[in-house]
């Protein structure tokens, strides 16, 4: 049986596109090198949080962010196509209770204690919108390393948001019992599975409560069974508890890889990791097949349409060589600068000439080559693959890897209709 | 203003100002040692790490090579535990001219180097990944250095014998009584306070900044600054230290050195020895150079770039021996009494990090003169601390301790197996650390990463148990991140290009730390 459509990359990007094409019928095989970017990713679904100012509405603001950046991506959607991409992913990621708005930028905390804007965010991190303001308790758990409780509550209760509210917080540290050599994210996720690890936890906080406060704690609330963990750990607190991210491994960035993985599965699609994609076959502009190196062989995979998201340098996608080369790996795509500087700044906080790079595409998303003209009338880009934008500093990613995915089915499915 | 009496005052604590405290120390003289940043952060933390056989400069320099043969064997006796006996190669590549080779031999020998020409065979068996092209092949006793820990050697021996060492005390003065220099004012660079030490002799070892310090006491010394680049790359290479065999030129040594190669280096005189910005140019004149010693050297992964400035002594300040070259890579003592009419104050100029024992005491010896007190030199065979058991350090050190021992605490550093208790036992040794320090002491941040992943995690333990604030653990964080940028950016390539992508991420992405409060 023939694969309608060929995916590159399991990111954000491509399993939007792979679900939109799998729901749309077509069969559909996502093909990665290694395992995918959401493994990494705090999977709060950010739209526009900077434009530098902090942006409130990132749907409302679109239009004056593209003024200022012609070149970015979110200038290849409409914004209701960005609004109906999100509206999309909610309903999609139901069992996980996003919440949210792109018409609205909530502000969540990070690990250092920053109000970090993004739209939606799992139900496991809702009470977090510290906007208005609020009482925080951040609950560190002894011997992790990767979050540091006083430092987190000392800096957020600085933060300033818009609405001029007030936010207290302060800290207290738990020990959770465990190897404290090895209390790595992934392993405090599955003590917190088990019911006696939790109600350890749930009592500890309890007791230090003082009223009216919310409660913070690093996103290692379980991982098959976050739901269930965070809403248990909320019964016994009896106060809202919402998770705040930490570096990679993230929890929350793979719940939601399962669960997008698991819903692909179910329409009929397939997700092949570890799979390299290392060249392809066309004829004249058409696109026939790409080759993927798996299991130490090379097979070449048929398809009526494909899209690359691969991503940027960041995961493989580009390739920067020594003497200064920038290369697309699949097809040799014409890769950009978008417009940021050719050399590196002294300022590490500032724009640097690896941040906006990725590849050129016309207003269809198809991959442009080395004359200017689209590679191929079958192939489109999404996500990070795509010029121009600075995701991290914009907090920008996961919208544009959203809407670009989203519409970069709807094109792919145009064509095969 | 506090004040402290001292017989001799050290500026400078970079290798050689560690050895004049640690020899001045073992003699019986107070020494007080000043730096106005941390310790080893001039050139002697900015170098390849090579512990010279003295073939480098056996035709160029017999005075150097002399004194580094000699000089290698008494540190492999005293130092072991800095050093890495990691043997060294002087090959032939087919750019490199073989009646050279017949020379360098002869001078090796001449300079009483250990010397043996080893078939080219043997020489690619050893070393698989060096060009099979070279003609002839020279086994020699390099070694590398580690740096940091040399000086911390010296300086924790030095405190043993009642040495006083101030980190971050610029000198803003140095007190004059006539044609005697007395002392020195300190300002602390932390907290803006001022100390005043009196010495019997001050001791400038300010090395490449040996000219500025002179200033400060109204005399001249003519150091020129001589910037290199170096490169480290991911992995070793190669298991000895390797040279191409011919006249000294820009990136022909790569020095393995803990868990990376160091290619280096090139020589540009520069006004400024604080001026360490590493070109695109220089760095890929480098890449390239290695690719003559080891093919396939520009695909490897490059971690960082740096730079250092060598304190070069042009030969009028220099003494007899430095042949037919502008600059000599031996050293001087300058007595300013002889040479300026300013008693109380010495100049350790020029030199090299393998001679640095040899370069303190014979200032000592110049010291001890001018005190008319002070016993003989016992550096030659007093053993530094840590080294007594006399084993040299070996990459796999970290991994053994961590498997014998294991330890019951996390890892805080992956990339250089850097536990919470190794911080603890740094920090524990002074009242304050900035992030950049405890890297030199304990290597953190200086893996793949680049502090990706440890530097929160080090600001957020240190600012846990209260040893910073909130506003100096944010700012520690900034700096340190700032800091790993500069010896990144020019090598955006490869996989160390998608590690500063990853790193963006997580502290961009991840942390907001561009939004942090202040």
């Amino acid at each position: 049986m023939g694969t309608d459509a060929v995916v590159l990359g399991a990111g954000t990007a491509g399993m939007v596109a792979a679900l939109r094409l799998a729901a749309a019928g077509a069969s559909v095989l996502v093909l990665a090198e290694g395992e995918g970017g959401l493994p990494l990713a705090p999977a709060q679904m950010d739209v526009l949080g900077y434009r530098p100012q902090l942006v409130l509405d990132p749907l409302a603001e679109l239009g004056g962010f593209l003024e200022s950046r012609p070149d970015h991506p979110y200038r290849l959607v409409e914004a209701d196509e960005v609004a109906a991409s999100l509206e999309w992913f909610l309903e999609l990621s139901a069992p996980l209770g996003y919440v949210g708005s792109p018409h609205i930028n909530r502000l969540q905390p990070t690990a250092l204690g920053a109000l970090r804007p993004t739209c939606l965010v799992p139900q496991t991190m809702a009470a977090g919108d510290l906007s208005g303001g609020g009482s925080v308790l951040v609950v560190g758990l002894r011997g992790f390393r990767d979050f540091h409780a006083p430092l987190l509550a000392e800096n957020l209760a600085l933060a300033n948001p818009p609405s001029g509210a007030e936010i207290r917080a302060r800290s207290v540290e738990v020990s959770l019992l465990g190897d404290p050599r090895d209390l790595r994210p992934q392993l405090l996720a599955r003590r917190l599975e088990e019911r006696p690890v939790l109600a350890e936890l749930g009592r500890e906080i309890r007791s230090r409560l003082e009223q009216e406060e919310l409660v913070g704690v690093p996103a290692v609330l379980g991982l098959e069974r976050s739901h269930e963990v965070w809403q248990r750990l909320q019964d016994l607190v009896g106060r809202p508890v919402f998770e705040i991210p930490t570096p990679p491994p993230s929890q929350p960035g793979q719940r939601l890889q399962q669960h997008l993985f698991r819903a692909l599965r179910r329409l009929g699609g397939e997700v092949r990791l570890g799979a390299r994609a290392s060249g392809y076959r066309a004829s004249g502009d058409r696109l026939e097949a790409v080759r993927v190196v798996t299991a130490a062989r090379e097979v070449e995979i048929p398809a009526d349409s494909f899209v690359l998201a691969t991503g940027g340098i960041g995961t493989g996608g580009i390739t920067a060589g020594s003497d200064g080369e920038l290369r697309e790996e699949v097809f040799g795509a014409r890769v950009s600068r978008g417009g940021a500087p050719d050399e590196p700044l002294v300022e590490y906080l500032a724009t640097q000439p690896l941040d906006r790079l990725g590849v050129e595409v016309d207003d269809q998303q198809r991959p442009l080559g080395a004359g200017g003209e689209p590679l191929f009338e079958n192939l489109w880009a999404a996500g990070a693959t795509l010029a121009g934008a600075e995701p991290w500093r914009e907090k920008s990613g996961e919208g544009i890897s959203l809407a670009t995915g989203f519409r970069a089915a709807r094109l792919a499915g145009g064509v095969r209709a | 203003m506090n004040t402290l009496d001292t017989d001799v005052l050290v500026i400078g604590g970079g290798s050689t100002g560690a050895g004049v405290a640690w020899d001045s120390a073992l003699r019986g003289l107070h020494v007080t040692l000043v730096d106005r940043q941390d310790f080893a952060t001039g050139t002697s933390g900015r170098f390849h790490g090579l512990l010279h056989s003295g073939g480098r400069y056996a035709v160029k320099d017999p005075g150097s090579a002399r004194e580094c043969a000699a000089e290698n064997r008494i540190l492999r006796q005293v130092a072991a535990d800095c050093l890495e006996d990691t043997g060294g190669l002087f090959v032939s590549t087919p750019e490199d001219d073989l009646e050279y080779a017949d020379r360098f031999l002869a001078a090796a020998g001449a300079a009483g180097m250990e010397i043996e020409e080893i078939p080219v065979g043997v020489a690619l068996r050893d070393e698989p990944r060096l060009n099979p092209k070279i003609r002839r092949a020279f086994r020699v006793q390099d070694g590398s250095i580690d740096s940091w820990k040399m000086i911390s050697a010296l300086l924790r021996g030095a405190q043993a014998h009642g040495a006083t060492v101030l980190p971050y005390h610029k000198v803003v003065r140095v007190i004059r009584q006539g044609d005697r220099v007395e002392g020195a004012v300190m300002e602390d660079q932390r907290t803006g306070e001022e100390v005043q030490v009196n010495a019997g002799c001050v001791v400038n070892a300010a090395g490449a900044w040996s000219g500025q310090v002179a200033q400060l006491a109204g005399c001249e010394v003519g150091v020129r600054p001589g910037k290199g680049v170096m490169v480290a790359i991911n992995h070793r290479l190669a298991r000895a230290v390797l040279n191409r065999c011919h006249m000294p030129s820009d990136g022909d040594i790569i020095v393995p050195v803990r868990t990376v190669s160091v290619i280096g280096t090139t020589d540009h005189p520069v006004a400024d020895p604080d001026d360490t910005e590493c070109s695109p140019e220089e760095v890929h004149q480098m890449i390239e150079a290695g690719e003559l010693l080891v093919p396939g050297f520009k695909e490897s992964r490059a971690l960082r770039v740096w730079s250092g400035s060598r304190p070069l002594l042009p030969k009028t300040e220099g003494s007899a021996g430095a042949g037919d070259r502008e600059v000599s890579r031996s050293h001087t003592v300058l007595d300013h009494g002889a040479r300026d009419g300013l008693e109380g104050l010495v100049t350790i100029a020029g030199g090299k990090f393998t001679t640095l024992r040899l370069m303190a005491e014979d200032t000592v010896d110049v010291v001890v003169g001018k005190l008319g007190r002070g016993a003989e030199c016992r550096t030659r065979t007093e053993v530094l601390p840590g080294s007594e058991s006399h084993r040299f350090y070996w990459i796999g050190n970290r991994q053994q301790e961590a498997e014998t021992d294991p330890p019951d605490d996390p890892l805080i550093c992956e990339c250089e197996l850097v536990s919470q208790h190794d911080l603890d036992t740094v920090v524990a040794r002074r009242p304050s650390w900035r992030l950049d320090d405890i890297r030199r002491a304990l290597r953190v941040g200086m893996g793949p990463c680049q502090g990706g992943f440890c530097a929160f995690r080090v600001a957020g333990m240190l600012h846990q148990e209260g040893r910073y604030g909130r506003a100096e653990a944010n700012s520690a964080l900034r700096e340190f991140v700032q800091e790993r940028w500069k010896g990144v950016k020019v090598i955006s390539w490869g996989a160390q290009a998608r590690q500063t992508r990853l790193d963006r991420w997580i502290f961009e992405g991840v942390y907001d730390l561009e939004h942090l409060p202040e």
